[in-house]
């Protein structure tokens, strides 16, 4: 309990009222002191805040703002090729799975190359999404991630809220080892191939889903954690 | 530490511009006065119409308007929070929030206003002159600064000096009630009216022990002159300290503190406003015209800390340094030295109060009743007593100021003998609180 609560009637002391009031004053006095003359400290995890001088917890929210937990689900990106081209393949995966049916995708087929396709355009309405990250589960080429940390920015209408291929493409690219183009012949440069490959992650032993692609966590050794306590089979 | 150094030096901005301000006041009260001595009137008409601008529309009023700016920032500072700083002056720097002044000024201009269809029409468009006037006359008597020789006139930093300068607080702060009540009255609202109702009670309550408490100062300064007032309280009195009010009538200045604050009707006094209960007796009001009755407000506890100052913290006086400022400054600096110091405690008495608004919740409707007829008055008629007594005994104020010195130390015994929370009960209570839950998770 936070406080204890004493019933008892005031003792005269208390009910002169000034005694008391002038301790209280003392108290303002001294939290005027700290916030007014000290400077705040601008931790953006408020609860690792110094506050032996200034108290103040508040967060000034559009230009700090607070960490989200590992693994938040926010906006939507399609993951670039080192080329600036969307990883997606166009497999409808991901629109199959959307509960909201929130994805629309258009299929086109890349020239020249005999089965890849490409999205010639790929669109999410956010209005409509219930951000519940099956896309990014469905995802076989860990095309579309929910990693931005952020949220659709609000918008006075609602054609702000569709978000096309050329709004969801961003961020840094991603490659794996058996990325088609980096077996096959590619258009990118001799340079930025090898430098592609160098950073190339294994396929495989990596999860697609949000949880793992955060530095650090790792629902695969949570679930070992849980399996260690006997909470999990 | 950059933001300590930071307030360190705006403070002492502060100080000195106040002074460099005052400077210039006195000057132009002197120019006033040739003007007059020029066109056949004596000097003192001249420099009282310059004080009037100077002092009560300018000093005064960008006081009280800086004061909601104050408001804000200073009650979030004392309460972990930053405060208004969104309006960015060239996209960068807050200013401490100052320009919500105009902001504020704006929306209250510019606002519609809404008359209720069933009002009394005169004196609802009475009513917020009638509060907001007499508050402000109230300034017209309060001596800001000492009397100063400058361009060959003696200027005074006041707009009148009248023999019963106290008589003339007195009269115009029961006055002031007259427009709370009518602004209640006037708009035809059974909550406006409960508010004008509480109001007028409350006052009328706090106007006893209000006069009450200033008779003390009377009979030690014998005066009811404030500028004398004043000069009386810069006399030595216990070895170098001077003759405050402070030191003289510690219990006189609590009660009229406190009685003076609930004149003013903010937090813990505002019953009449009661916004969670009540609106308040400025409910039908909108516009400019609440903006009215809001700067009363403003300019009440500006007027409340000026009257407070002149006559219990020593006027104008710079207690500190003041025979040492006297003999090696210029007369008209020390005279703005002295009135800067007078801005200076009055600024300080402001942000007690708002300390007090922003520490203690509203009284019950007893409660206030019962601090002043049971606490406030009894108080107020004890000091009345042992004031006069001692001033018979000893015409020197010396047993005064020891007598005030004594009741200084009990106030601050009692403050500090704080008794220990028993641990048997303490014990009780939490066991009991164990037995709720307890009852309750059997449920």
């Amino acid at each position: 309990m936070p406080y204890q609560i004493d019933n008892r009637p005031a003792d005269t002391r208390e009910s002169l009222y000034f005694p008391e009031i002038f301790r209280a004053i003392g108290l303002v006095v001294k939290t005027f002191w700290r916030n007014a003359f000290f400077s705040r400290d601008p931790n953006t995890d408020i609860l690792e805040r110094d506050r032996s001088s200034n108290r103040v917890t508040t967060l000034q929210y559009p230009e700090e703002k607070a960490p989200y937990p590992a693994g938040y689900r926010g906006l939507h990106r399609l993951v670039p090729r080192p080329d600036g081209s969307p990883r997606c393949v166009a497999c409808y995966m991901c629109a199959t799975a959307c509960p909201a049916q929130c994805i629309y995708i258009e299929a086109a087929e890349v020239e020249g190359d005999p089965i890849e396709k490409y999205p010639k355009q790929f669109v999410i309405d956010e209005l409509r999404c219930v951000v519940c990250g099956f896309c990014v589960e469905a995802c076989p080429k860990d095309a579309i991630r929910m990693d931005t940390g952020e949220h659709p920015a609000p918008t006075y209408a609602r054609e702000g809220q569709i978000y096309d291929l050329k709004r969801l493409l961003r961020g840094p690219p991603v490659s794996y080892e058996k990325d088609p183009w980096l077996v096959r012949p590619s258009r990118l440069t001799d340079a930025a191939l090898k430098a592609d490959r160098a950073a190339a992650r294994p396929y495989g032993t990596q999860g697609t889903d949000e949880y793992t692609q955060t530095p650090g966590f790792s629902v695969r050794e949570l679930a070992a954690e849980a399996k260690a306590r006997g909470e999990a089979k | 530490m950059k933001r300590f150094v930071g307030m360190w030096l705006v403070i002492g901005a502060v100080l000195v511009g106040l002074v460099g301000l005052f400077a210039a006041f006195y000057a132009l009260a002197a120019l006033g006065a040739r003007g007059a001595v020029a066109l056949g009137f004596p000097g003192f008409f001249g420099s009282a119409i310059v004080n009037a601008v100077t002092l009560m529309a300018v000093t005064l009023m960008t006081v009280a308007a800086l004061l909601t700016v104050a408001e804000r920032k200073w009650s979030a500072a004392m309460q972990d929070r930053i405060g208004a700083n969104r309006i960015l002056v060239l996209g960068k720097f807050p200013l401490g929030g100052v320009p919500y002044l105009l902001a504020d000024a704006l929306k209250m201009l510019t606002k519609e206003s809404i008359y209720p269809a069933a009002r009394s029409k005169f004196l609802f468009e009475l009513a917020p002159v009638l509060a907001f006037s007499p508050t402000f006359a109230l300034f017209a008597v309060v001596p800001v600064g000492p009397e100063v020789r400058a361009l060959g006139q003696t200027v005074g930093m006041w707009v009148a000096n009248p023999d019963a300068g106290l008589l003339w607080i007195f009269a115009l702060a029961g006055l002031s009630v007259y427009g709370t009540t009518l602004a209640g009255w006037a708009s035809n609202s059974r909550v406006g009216m409960l508010g004008a109702v509480r109001a007028s009670a409350q006052m009328i309550s706090y106007e006893v022990s209000l006069g009450l408490s200033l008779v003390g100062v009377m009979i030690a300064y014998r005066t009811v002159n404030l500028q004398a007032m004043a000069i009386a309280q810069g006399v030595e009195v216990l070895g170098p300290v001077p003759a405050l009010g402070l030191l003289l009538q510690p219990l006189g200045f609590l009660v009229f503190f406190t009685s003076s604050f609930a004149e003013t009707k903010r937090a813990p006094f505002d019953l009449p406003e009661g916004e969670s209960e009540i609106v308040g007796y400025f409910l039908e009001y909108s516009g400019m015209k609440f903006g009215l009755l809001f700067l009363a407000e403003f300019v009440e506890v500006v007027i409340l800390a000026a009257v407070t100052t002149a006559v219990f913290l020593g006027g104008w006086h710079p207690v500190l340094f003041e025979g040492w400022l006297k003999a090696h400054l210029d007369p008209l600096a020390f005279g703005a030295v002295c009135a800067a110091s007078f801005l200076a405690k009055v600024i300080l008495l402001t942000w007690l109060q708002l300390v007090i608004r922003w520490l203690l919740p509203r009284f019950r409707y007893d409660q206030i009743q019962g601090l002043c007829w049971k606490l406030l008055l009894p108080g107020a008629l004890v000091n009345v007593f042992v004031t006069a007594a001692a001033v018979l005994v000893d015409p020197s104020l010396q047993v005064l100021a020891w007598i005030g010195v004594v009741e200084i130390v009990a106030i601050f015994g009692i403050t500090m003998a704080v008794s220990k929370p028993k641990a048997a009960h303490g014990g009780h209570d939490h066991g009991d609180a164990h037995g709720h839950a307890a009852h309750a998770a059997g449920h």
